[in-house]
């Protein structure tokens, strides 16, 4: 039922400005998001199902650091990361590398538990309430760039992703041990032979891994409410771009979660009910046309 | 027979042992009254609203509480059953249509339960009524507002809160009410100030009918619509749905979403620095404490349908009473949802009481002849009385009615009731005063 | 003809505590309705032939065929809808129903799978999710299947065996045991023919099947076409059974990852499997989480469940089946 208003060319033009920008935004934080699940999939060759729940424990820390020490929620960002880093380190050695050796069911299925397991803890602990973090630098403040008026929060989370992005990418290309994870990735036999603690570098990747997300979480917490069910749907949208971007890419990672953020608010726009159809449907177009994805192994 | 046939015959014997063991004794001088709420998932802040009114009703019921000025509230137990106490036994329905459906047949022959209340999802409502009608047990739906419900024609269903139909009807009452000139406080309106509406709805059975429902009274009411969509709810981001509202340049905004939805629309449209003149919500979302705690200020000058508002106080001392009590125990004041379910054990508690049985026929009977009059209600309504107010309603409360309220005042405001204009507690703050 | 019953009712490959076994089981099943008068107990069993029915289907991708297939749920949403929606447009008895639900199931599978099939392991089973997310939002989108107001059968009383409506679960009880049987028959006679063993050969080791001459891409694809069909057939179960079905009941990704999680923890690629899986499952699921629900526990019961399904994928990824095979054989030395 639409009745619209004529609309000039200029208005137009403000409309899909305006979108890009959105759509820039909220990708570079789906590619933060993606970073984690590409990496460890790069190493080790396994899906991590409970990557949304690291996001979703980001999102508590900031909220419980903003709530009850009244930090500012920038300040969770790093405890965030540390403990995402932690959780992941954990992850592998009690759970991850006793199913590595396993048939790909097993291991589907042995971080899927994970992730039904960390969701309902944190329902538990928490509750299911809808939480948020109410004060903080940048919360619920905007900023206008021009005509458009876009909140501080997306913006500054969209940078740091940015920096995240360039800080992992130098460590991987430009450090030793970089190398060495790259070196586990393409061959974990040959790394072993060569020397390298293949196994550290798996728990490493994991380590990483959480840590990204759970910062990704924290910056989230920002502008999005906070409840133990968000995992799902962001672990959704984190395969669909890792697979468009390759798994195993960084760049591929972070040129994806643009894509995706974008295809997410155009779709929104033009029929909202099956914007993540949109996602899911690319997904499964570009796993099938180009099942490495744009810059996969 | 080997260790591992023994082993599996064992297994299987115990088990038929574990599922016999749910028998209890039938507790003589007790009432049951099965409750199906969402009290897990996402929808569980309002299961615990609802369970909280209902448990305050039926203590009301149970015990004697003097000077409230409502009957129930001198019984000490259900007089017409010699003083035989409610027991509502509380079961989630996880927002899970079928398992609503296996928890009533739970509470109906285990637990055997005198009848039914619940469900607030009206999807879950559905399929639990399905196994009332079946069995033959009487289901009192206090909380469910898809106008379906009472089209099907059911014998053993009764539903207490006005649905849909009437709430959209309210918002149109108001909006024409506008426009002449009949909101406290603000002169006449002109319709062109106010149109075109823009509405967004969350793709559930609930938003569907809702929108379905506004778009019908536009039509008939001639008001223009810009500019109307279903969201896929528990979404990411709401930003391009938002920006879609305002690109629509509609001044009027309307909305059927849940919670965390809402709080995404508020916060996209005060990003993008949006101006409506008239923000108004369906129920649900935003009249959840979640809402304004978290939005916090931001909500000023938004409306929302409602049913009952804590302010209703000042014009009913007795729903003031209640809410003191409430308050005390709960923390908050009354809201749409612990209304709606205390009205519920009340009507369970007189039908109770005018059947003067537990039979299932001569509660239906009860039911089905039951008069409470507004007086006895903390809601601002004039009364329960089930009929047919809409075409194709059966069992339906015909005395029903909503009211709309806005958001004044906050951080530490009350929602005041704007609507009906007779019963306004405040001035309307129009126009929307947008956010800082 | 004689060697083809033989097929789907012998169990001559398998040892004799196995038969003794299933046939104890299946004497309990009879007569449960009549030991166990609960409407709770009666519901619970039903609804474990249910996930053992929905098990047994996907144990063909899932277990023989070694592929996770995570969006199981569309092809029970397609059952549903079919039987639903001709029930209510067109009056069409029950029975009749359930042949196109399960053609409308395969077909679907057979056109996506020629694309799916390209891919392997975990990008395989992230595209089955994807694609039965799609169709839930199709199906809430379209109007004309109801939207997310779902579709509603109307109430019939007395037992209709037209429709296969009853007002006592004894006779649904005995209605999905029945369709049970037929699953599981037809499953007997799967793992032992040809397809069957191309089918796990293929699974076992793609390059030495095709070497032996099996054309592994047409083996995956009519595998998957089979599991759609299949699935369709709980969700027809389902329309009528709860006379009420919406895009959130029937084809929820929940569903999906349900019947995997039953049939994985049972024992993939076993006959057995997901029998055990459902058992287990199904009864804990449903009396735990009725217990625990309306406390204040939230969460506890699916915290169990993950963290069985972490033990048994780090220690028995052939699930509980395994482990009792294990058991069996170091008995046996």
């Amino acid at each position: 039922m639409n009745c619209p208003y004529p609309d000039t060319l200029r208005n137009q033009m403000e409309l899909v400005v305006q979108l890009i920008v959105y759509g820039i935004l909220m990708g570079m934080i789906f590619a933060l998001i993606a970073l984690g699940l590409s990496l460890i999939f790069g190493v080790m060759n396994i899906v991590n199902f409970a990557h949304g729940e690291f996001l979703m424990m980001g999102m508590y820390i900031a909220y419980l650091l903003s709530t009850f020490l009244r930090l500012d929620p920038l300040f969770s960002l790093p405890v965030a990361a540390g403990a995402g880093y932690i959780l992941g380190i954990l992850s592998y050695r009690l759970l991850i590398h006793r199913i590595l050796r396993g048939p790909m069911v097993a291991q589907l299925f042995g971080t899927f538990g994970l992730m039904l397991f960390l969701r309902y803890l944190a329902m538990y602990i928490f509750t299911p309430d809808v939480r948020s973090v109410k004060q903080g630098i940048l919360v619920g403040k905007t900023l206008s760039l021009g005509w458009i008026s876009v909140d501080a929060s997306k913006v500054v989370s969209a940078g740091l992703c940015l920096i995240a992005f360039a800080a992992i990418y130098w460590m991987i290309y430009r450090t030793k041990l970089g190398r060495a994870l790259r070196a586990t990735s393409i061959d974990s036999e040959a790394a072993k032979y060569m020397g390298i603690d293949t196994r550290g570098m798996n728990a490493l990747a994991w380590g990483i891994g959480g840590a990204t997300v759970a910062l990704a979480g924290a910056l989230l917490a920002h502008f999005y409410y906070v409840t133990p069910t968000v995992g799902m749907l962001f672990t959704l949208i984190a395969f669909a771009t890792v697979a468009l971007g390759g798994f195993g890419s960084i760049i591929g990672a972070f040129i994806a979660g643009i894509v995706i953020g974008l295809i997410m608010v155009i779709s929104g726009q033009l029929v909202s009910e099956l914007k993540f159809s949109f996602i899911y449907a690319v997904y499964f177009l570009v796993v099938v046309l180009r099942p490495r994805g744009l810059f996969g192994w | 027979m080997s260790l591992k046939t023994f082993g599996v015959l064992f297994l299987i014997v115990t088990l038929s042992f574990f599922i016999l063991l749910p028998h209890l004794a039938y507790a003589q001088k007790e009432v049951k009254i099965g409750v199906i709420l969402p009290l897990s998932g996402p929808l569980a802040p309002i299961g615990k609203s609802l369970k909280e009114g209902a448990e305050l009703a039926a203590d009301i019921v149970n015990k004697k509480y003097p000077g409230i000025g409502i009957p129930i509230a001198e019984w000490e137990g259900i007089p017409g059953l010699g003083g035989a106490k409610i027991k509502l036994i509380f079961s989630d329905s996880r927002g899970d249509p079928a398992w609503g459906a296996e928890q009533a047949k739970r509470l109906i022959e285990d637990e055997k339960v005198v009848g039914l209340m619940g469900a607030y999802q009206s999807a879950v409502t559905k399929t639990a009524s399905v196994e009332a009608e079946r069995a033959g047990i009487p289901f009192v739906n206090p909380d469910s507002t898809s106008p379906d419900l009472s089209k099907r024609g059911f014998k053993w269903f009764w539903r207490v809160t006005p649905h849909e139909t009437w709430f959209t009807r309210d918002l149109f009452d108001f909006l024409d009410g506008l426009v002449a000139g009949k909101a406290p406080g603000v002169k006449a309106i002109p319709k062109s100030e106010l149109e075109p509406l823009a509405v967004a709805a969350e793709n559930t059975e609930w938003g569907a009918a809702s929108l379905a429902e506004i778009e019908r009274f536009a039509k008939e009411r001639g008001w223009k619509i810009a500019e109307a969509f279903k969201y896929p709810h528990k979404a990411t981001d709401l930003t391009s749905e938002a920006r879609k509202l305002t690109a629509s340049k509609a001044p009027t905004f309307l909305f059927a979403s849940y919670v965390s939805d809402a709080i995404l629309f508020v916060k996209a449209l005060k990003e993008m620095k949006a101006t409506p003149r008239l923000i108004w919500g369906q129920n649900a979302g935003f009249i959840q404490p979640d809402f304004w705690k978290t939005l916090g200020g931001d909500v000023n000058g938004i409306l929302s349908r409602d049913v009952f508002s804590a302010v209703l106080g000042k014009v009913k001392p007795e729903a003031e009473r209640i809410n003191k009590i409430y308050k005390e125990r709960s923390g908050f004041d009354f809201d749409g949802s612990s209304a709606r379910d205390f009205i519920g054990v009340q009507v369970w508690a007189h039908a109770l009481d005018k059947a003067k049985s537990t039979d299932p026929k001569a509660l239906q009977k009860a039911l089905n002849e039951l008069h409470i009059p507004g007086k006895e209600l903390i809601m601002p309504w004039m009364g329960v009385k089930f009929g047919s107010p809409f075409p194709g309603d059966t069992n339906q409360n015909e005395l029903g009615s909503g009211i709309i309220i806005q958001y004044q005042g906050y951080p530490d405001g009350k929602p005041e009731i704007v609507f009906p204009f007779e019963m306004a507690t405040s001035k309307l703050v129009y126009p929307f005063a947008g956010w800082k | 003809m004689r060697r083809f019953l033989l097929d789907i009712f012998s169990f001559d490959d398998r040892p004799r505590f196995e038969r003794v076994g299933f046939l104890l089981f299946l004497l309990v099943l009879l007569i449960f309705p009549w030991i166990v008068t609960s409407a709770y107990g009666r519901a619970v069993a039903i609804k474990f032939l249910l996930f053992a029915l929905f098990g047994l289907g996907w144990n063909l991708i899932g277990g023989y065929g070694g592929q996770v297939d995570l969006g199981q749920a569309k092809n029970v949403g397609f059952g549903a809808y079919a039987t639903a929606l001709m029930i209510v447009w067109w009056k069409v008895p029950f029975w009749l129903t359930i042949l196109p639900g399960m053609v409308i199931a395969a077909a679907e599978s057979f056109a996506i799978a020629y694309p799916m099939f390209r891919l392997k392991g975990h990008y395989f089973a992230i595209a089955t999710l994807c694609v039965a997310l799609v169709w839930k939002e199709l199906f809430i989108f379209w109007d004309w299947t109801g939207g997310a107001r779902g579709v509603e059968l109307s109430i019939r009383s007395g037992a209709d065996f037209v429709y296969m409506q009853f007002n006592s679960p004894i006779y649904y009880h005995y209605f999905i045991f029945f369709l049970f049987l037929l699953q599981f028959f037809f499953m007997n006679w799967f793992r032992k023919s040809k397809l069957g063993y191309q089918v796990q050969a293929v699974r076992d080791n793609e390059d030495a099947a095709a070497s032996l001459g099996i054309n592994v891409y047409r083996t995956k694809v009519v595998n998957y076409t089979i599991t759609g069909g299949l699935g369709a057939l709980g969700g027809s179960f389902m329309a009528v059974y709860y006379l009420y079905i919406d895009p959130d009941a029937v084809m929820p990704l929940d569903l999906s990852i349900l019947i995997a999680m039953t049939v994985m923890v049972g024992g993939a690629g076993s006959i057995w499997g997901p029998i055990i899986g459902a058992a287990i499952l199904i009864p804990l699921d449903m009396y735990l989480g009725a217990w625990l629900g309306a406390q204040k526990r939230l969460g506890i019961d699916f915290m169990i469940y993950a963290v069985i399904m972490m033990i048994i994928a780090a220690k028995e990824p052939k699930g509980i089946w395994g482990i009792i095979e294990r058991v069996i054989k170091r008995q046996k030395r």
